[in-house]
């Protein structure tokens, strides 16, 4: 048997290639230009009650390069709701009932976006080009991140691009150090906005960065009155987690983020089979996990990303993104260092390593 | 649909060719001596013949040249280019008439085509040339019809020729194929018609044939499915197999494109009604891992019908592009790119053949002074940068694009 042919807890899903793959078959379908493939971008802004999401969305949303987005709101437990503000300016506004998008209204947001995408299809909207949804200031973003790889309706026809953590900088310090839901809001993150520094104490804020800095390994960026450049809202992740500078690490809270290197390349069933190990032990744990990944049976490189127990579809991009062909996972974990899981990497590389075809000769 | 929606294309240019937009099935990139990258374009309809675009900055086309058609009784559908010499299908709109055939050009200037020799197909029953594939420099394999043939049904009067064109002054015919039962004469019964009104003929429109198997023709047969040839022996072209899905489909298979390392083949139908009247007409997706049986798997997904139905406009499949065995033609055996004429252009991702995912679209507002109010789109080309052209039916003229997906 070899590697690539051992059953695949995520590439299941991909594509029967064994038929009609040819001689040039991908492990994933086809070769994309990006890790988004043609799928919509999606874009969730999420952060603590009064964080100042929606002024930051209605912000990008004034500009042109904001044009052509759908903006879906779930606000828990507010009235009247500002999104008659957010429809003025894009193009189609979709309010979920009251509720908490992590829990009950998971399912009306999977309905919501396939709707959606089926409203455009029709004509019945305009040809929107993505998606921002805003979560209510109370969702854990987990479930948000898993929403686009478990449902097989979403995750073929959108992507989430970008987890975007509105912290403000006068409340944020206290609501990391308190608030679960903050603290994870600001771990998972893809890219942090602090708003409010000019009415922070500036210290204060310094202090949140580096808090910030220590739970993620995320851009950070200070906004004032929702004045961003909207290249930090909606690009495209050239190059998924090419960033390793971490902050200290952070043992008050049990969180860690860390990354990992490997100079050669990885074969796809022990890295699966690796992840599948962590994931079945500490799944929970796992908070976040992002990479981009050389794959001996791949041309190209892979990306990958796992939320808790759940895997979104691997993409082999064309390219690599430049020169630096090391495979590199981040990793946002609760109570799980670096050095376990580097060993759990290095423990199944050496058994995989040890399964070359005249090992096995061998030992026939 | 007011607005142009698109969709992991980027519109790059729109040129409307100065008033004479209506483009018909025939795109063909040629390089010439000074490096100039020249897009001949075939028209739909007279007066025009055809269109040379310089597409070098496929920013800003620029019109070349342009020939008028001789006659107005007669349209130049479909062309090719191998090097410097063009070929260019002529058909007449009544049997009888005159010029029906193909005609070779040399456009080594292409501010000035020269005629280098007139291919007549004409004869009583004879409407002359549809289409043509020129892709070796040698054969022009084509849907024609031919003096010494006589149909049994008028709708039947074209059929597959081999014209050896090594010497371009002087083509020679070297095999031919018909249907059996479809010329007068033949041991076999006609075929049975289809329903009057969607009975459009049992005869060839599109006769690809590739380097990957040159001993293979796949012709979308109209009325007939899809048919492949053994053309080992061009003299004499065999039936390898032949798929027909019509009734209950409503005919008019149109281009056949195998994806040959994966073995599979993409057919397309063409709609040729509008109001919806043959609904619906689709790209297939078929598994010829056994070539004598080959075996639909899938249709390339389509909004409902009542999205672009729109009075006196198409809506359905039509052209494919066809991954064109030259060096200036785009390769790939996962993406299909259709053109659906008011669906516009769409791409799909064939990697999972049994469900085919669209990847982008492409629907140009309908042009200003477009007959049906819709826009029309009617065929695609994509070159090896991977410019994506796509053209109006009526008027719109040429659209560039990159493709984004």
């Amino acid at each position: 048997m070899s590697e690539a042919s051992i059953p695949s807890k995520w590439t299941s899903e991909a594509v029967p290639d064994a038929l009609f793959g040819g001689k040039d078959a991908p492990l994933f379908g086809r070769r994309q230009r990006r890790a988004r493939g043609p799928r919509l971008p999606v874009i969730a802004v999420t952060g603590f009650l009064g964080s100042g999401k929606t002024t930051l969305i209605r912000a990008l949303l004034a500009k042109p390069e904001g044009a052509n987005t759908a903006v879906v709101v779930n606000k828990y437990g507010e009235v009247g709701i500002d999104n008659a503000l957010l429809r003025s300016s894009s193009d189609v506004t979709v309010l979920l009932g009251n509720g908490c998008l992590c829990c009950n209204l998971r399912t009306d947001l999977q309905e919501t976006l396939r709707t959606l995408f089926a409203d455009r299809a029709r004509g019945a909207v305009p040809s929107f080009e993505r998606v921002v949804i805003e979560t209510s200031g109370l969702a854990d973003p987990g479930p948000v991140l898993q929403t686009f790889a478990t449902d097989r309706g979403l995750g073929r026809e959108f992507h989430l691009q970008a987890l975007i953590s509105v912290v403000d900088a006068v409340n944020g310090e206290r609501n990391i150090a308190r608030m679960p839901e903050a603290k994870k809001q600001a771990a998972l993150a893809d890219r942090i906005v602090v708003t409010k520094s000019d009415i922070a104490d500036p210290a204060a804020t310094r202090r949140l960065i580096e808090q910030l800095g220590a739970l993620n390994p995320a851009p950070v960026e200070l906004v004032i009155g929702g004045e961003i450049e909207p290249s930090f809202l909606l690009a495209e992740p050239s190059s998924p987690a090419r960033r390793f500078e971490l902050g200290g690490p952070d043992h008050t809270h049990g969180l860690c983020s860390f990354a990992l290197i490997f100079e050669e390349p990885l074969s796809w069933a022990g890295f699966e089979q690796t992840m599948a190990l962590l994931t079945s032990l500490r799944g929970p744990d796992v908070l976040r996990v992002k990479g981009l990944l050389a794959i001996r049976e791949c041309r190209g490189p892979v990306v990958v990303h796992f939320v808790q127990h759940v895997a979104h579809p691997p993409v082999e991009l064309e390219d690599w993104p430049d020169r630096d062909r090391r495979s590199r996972l981040v990793f946002i974990t609760r109570s799980l260092p670096r050095e376990a899981v580097a060993r759990l990497f290095d423990s199944i590389t050496a058994v995989v390593a040890c399964s070359a075809p005249d090992a096995l000769a061998r030992r026939e | 649909m007011a607005d142009t929606a698109i969709w992991n294309f980027r519109q790059l240019a729109h040129h409307e060719l100065d008033g004479f937009g209506g483009i018909g099935e025939g795109m063909s990139i040629q390089i010439a001596k000074d490096g100039r990258r020249i897009l001949w374009l075939a028209h739909e309809s007279a007066p025009k013949n055809f269109t040379a675009v310089d597409v070098s900055d496929p920013r800003a086309p620029k019109i070349v040249a342009r020939a008028d058609l001789p006659q107005s009784h007669m349209r130049s559908n479909s062309l090719e280019t191998v090097g410097d010499i063009m070929a260019v299908a002529y058909q007449t709109k009544e049997q009888g008439l005159q010029p029906a055939g193909f005609e070779l050009f040399d456009i080594s200037v292409p501010e000035n085509p020269r005629s280098i020799t007139f291919f007549d197909c004409s004869g009583p029953h004879s409407r002359g040339v549809h289409q043509l594939w020129f892709a070796d420099g040698e054969y022009i394999h084509m849907s024609s019809s031919a003096p010494d043939f006589t149909p049994t049904h008028p709708r039947d009067d074209q059929f597959y020729r081999i014209i050896d064109v090594k010497n371009p002054s002087h083509p020679v015919e070297v095999g031919r194929w018909w249907l059996p039962g479809t010329r007068q004469g033949d041991s076999e019964p006609p075929p049975a018609r289809h329903p009057e009104g969607a009975d459009t003929g049992f005869r060839p429109h599109n006769t690809n044939v590739y380097p990957e198997r040159p001993d293979r023709a796949y012709l979308g047969y109209i009325d007939g499915g899809m048919i492949i040839l053994d053309i080992s022996d061009k003299s004499r072209p065999k039936m390898v197999s032949r798929w027909d899905y019509h009734p209950p489909y409503h005919g008019f298979t149109h281009t056949v494109v195998p994806f040959f390392d994966r073995n599979l083949l993409i057919v397309s139908d063409e709609c040729v009604r509008t109001e919806g009247a043959d609904w619906p007409k689709l790209v297939w997706v078929v598994d010829g891992r056994t070539e004598t049986n080959p075996v639909p798997i899938a249709t390339c997904p389509l909004p409902p019908l009542d999205n672009y139905m729109k009075p006196g406009a198409r809506y359905g499949a039509h052209n494919l592009y066809e991954n064109l065995p030259k060096p200036n033609a785009w390769k790939s055996d996962r993406v299909v790119l259709a053109t659906y004429f008011n669906g516009g252009l769409r791409a799909y991702d064939t990697s999972n053949p049994y469900q085919p995912a669209e990847i982008g679209y492409f629907v140009p507002a309908a042009p200003e002074r477009a007959p049906s109010g819709a826009i029309q789109i009617n065929d695609v080309f994509v070159d090896e940068r991977q410019v994506v052209y796509t053209v109006d039916r009526h008027v719109g003229g040429l659209y560039t694009l990159e493709m984004d997906f």
